[in-house]
């Protein structure tokens, strides 16, 4: 495969690093090369994070994306999206949770502007807010075909107590749900 | 605890784990005997400590965390004076406190083996940015005379091997040994190809003992160009420990000739032995026109620049010391005869570039710096060849 760069973006506490360390350790499970970098702020919770997944066959060194080369990006927290977002390609794609997150009208000429309420997704259908970050990494799988669906699964549990699988299954399945939705309307 | 856990996989007789770098120094540590862990959390090193909080009781071990910074290191130069391996993690502002503590290691000769996550300054700075603010640090961070180790990880199995030599050239040296790390390697996540564990312990050297009768034991009368040989507390064999100069015994003492010549050992013990030391990653450098120099995590945006120079034709290379103190002398000067185009990249305002004249006795090395707590990306490092070649 080329190689897929993402970014997830939120704000600390909202759990997007989680999600980033799945994928790449799904890809690496799969044979190839994947890494996450987070940066994030001084203020920490509440603060801009972001977290920077890349995921190829062959091996990866610069550990950051770089702007512009962006295919996926997903933002929970307006403060991240509007500070992030200028380094997802032209024409590339961006979920965001439209509860939270405000795009200009230039910005939904500039990219492919996908809503997802997925936080509420998480808080009213799973009943657990925390598995956010799960409904995240079934939509960018989802939309960009990354890493066989199975493996992520079981990779994703791998990192979860095992009392919280039921609900973080339920999440995936949403998450997959809401994006073939999304695809399926575009 | 194995690195990785679960996660490990084995191929070609090496370990293949998922972790980020400040666990993987955590891990080496326990990997590699370390049974005391005092500090401090601090960021971008916290994940250090969180870390090893969990693996190292597993193993008999014991961490704790002390009412700040000084505590920290002053318990860990306890426990390594009983005879384990011992360890204190911290970043910048951190290694300011530690700093008399790290004096005193130096002048007792205790062996310590110190990670530092790097972070920019002065004091607070920007504390969850990457920066490489400590490198002149490293070199000095107590007064007075004395030659420090510093190991510079720029990948991320380095993380830990770098921290399994720190723990064996400080049993050998009988000193602290500092691993610099950086906010990006030590929270980068991705896969790092590990040596096995019985390889990690088939090469542990352990701390010389002195074997002979109690009255014969002369901790600090060793050779000019040896370190101390300080037995472990309590089994007998006793010696006083102090940060004044002192005698054969550990005794405090003035007079002239002794105090001379323990300073001398403190440097010849590094200067005879630096074949020992030194270790150093050169990249595409044999057939290149231009010479990047860089260390730690820099050091990944370098790499990938020197290939997309190749692409368009521009013959780059990269020499990396991982030995940052004491420096790489003899090979930086050879490849300052070699090279007319030379480019120093940091993220800092230029604390290594000095060290790079001085080895290549010249003072036209170009430089590239940043300190605003964002890493170079590789098309940083292009542009910058292309304006000064």
């Amino acid at each position: 495969m080329a190689r897929q760069v993402l970014r997830f973006t939120g704000v600390g506490g909202q759990g997007v690093l989680l999600a980033g360390e799945i994928f790449a350790s799904a890809k690496i499970n799969q044979g190839g090369f994947g890494m996450k970098t987070a940066t994030y702020t001084s203020q920490v919770r509440g603060g801009p994070t972001v977290v920077d997944i890349q995921l190829d066959d062959d091996e990866i060194w610069y550990p950051y994306a770089i702007d512009g080369q962006i295919d996926f990006m997903l933002s929970v927290a307006d403060v991240s999206y509007q500070q992030f977002k200028l380094g997802v390609r032209e024409g590339g794609t961006i979920v965001i949770e439209p509860n939270l997150v405000h795009p200009t009208e230039e910005d939904r000429k500039k990219w492919n502007i996908v809503e997802i309420p997925i936080i509420t997704i998480a808080k009213e259908e799973v009943k657990l807010v925390l598995t956010q970050s799960v409904v995240a990494l079934a939509i960018a799988n989802t939309y960009q075909k990354l890493i066989d669906e199975k493996l992520l699964v079981d990779t994703m549990l791998s990192k979860v107590p095992e009392r919280f699988h039921k609900p973080n299954i339920l999440a995936y399945e949403l998450g997959k749900k809401y994006a073939e939705e999304a695809m399926a309307a575009a | 605890m194995a690195a990785g856990g679960d996660n490990v996989v084995i191929k070609d007789g090496m370990r293949e784990v998922v972790m980020p770098g400040n666990h993987l120094a955590a891990q080496a540590a326990v990997d590699c005997g370390c049974k005391f862990y005092g500090g401090y959390p601090i960021t971008p090193s916290t994940e250090v400590m969180e870390y090893i909080s969990d693996i190292l009781p597993a193993v008999g071990g014991t961490c704790i965390q002390m009412e700040d910074e000084i505590g920290g290191i002053a318990a860990a130069i306890g426990a390594s004076m009983s005879g384990v391996r011992a360890m204190t993690g911290t970043s910048g502002p951190g290694i300011s406190l530690k700093a008399e503590n790290l004096g005193l290691a130096q002048m007792a000769e205790v062996p310590l083996v110190v990670v530092n996550v790097m972070r920019g300054g002065p004091s607070t700075g920007l504390p969850t940015r990457v920066a490489q603010g400590d490198v002149a640090q490293a070199k000095n961070p107590s007064h007075g005379d004395y030659k420090s180790i510093a190991l510079c990880a720029g990948t991320l199995a380095e993380c830990y091997t770098e921290t399994v030599r720190a723990f064996n050239l400080a049993d050998r040296f009988m000193q602290p040994v500092f691993v610099l790390l950086d906010a990006t390697l030590g929270l980068m996540h991705a896969k790092a190809i590990l040596p096995t564990l019985e390889e990690v312990q088939a090469g542990i050297i352990p701390r010389k003992k002195f074997e002979g009768a109690p009255e014969d034991y002369k901790p600090y009368g060793v050779a000019q160009d040896e370190p101390a040989v300080l037995n472990p507390m309590f089994q007998g064999y006793r010696y006083h420990f102090t940060g004044l100069h002192h005698d054969a015994m550990g005794f405090p003492t003035e007079e002239i000739e002794t105090c001379r010549k323990l300073i001398d050992r403190l440097f010849n013990k590094i200067d005879a032995h630096r074949d020992e030391i030194e270790h150093n990653e050169e990249f595409m450098v044999d057939d290149a026109d231009i010479l990047l120099i860089g260390y730690g995590s820099a050091s990944l945006a370098i790499k990938e620049a020197v290939v997309r120079l190749r692409d368009e034709g521009i013959k780059a290379g990269m020499f990396r010391p991982i030995t940052i103190w004491p420096s790489p002398e003899e090979r930086m000067n050879e490849l300052g005869q070699k090279f007319d185009k030379v480019l120093s990249i940091e993220l800092n305002q230029g604390q290594y570039l000095e060290e790079i004249q001085r080895c290549m006795g010249r003072r036209d090395i170009q430089k590239l710096v940043k300190t605003n707590g964002r890493p170079f990306s590789p098309q940083d490092i292009i542009d910058k060849v292309k304006e000064v070649f």
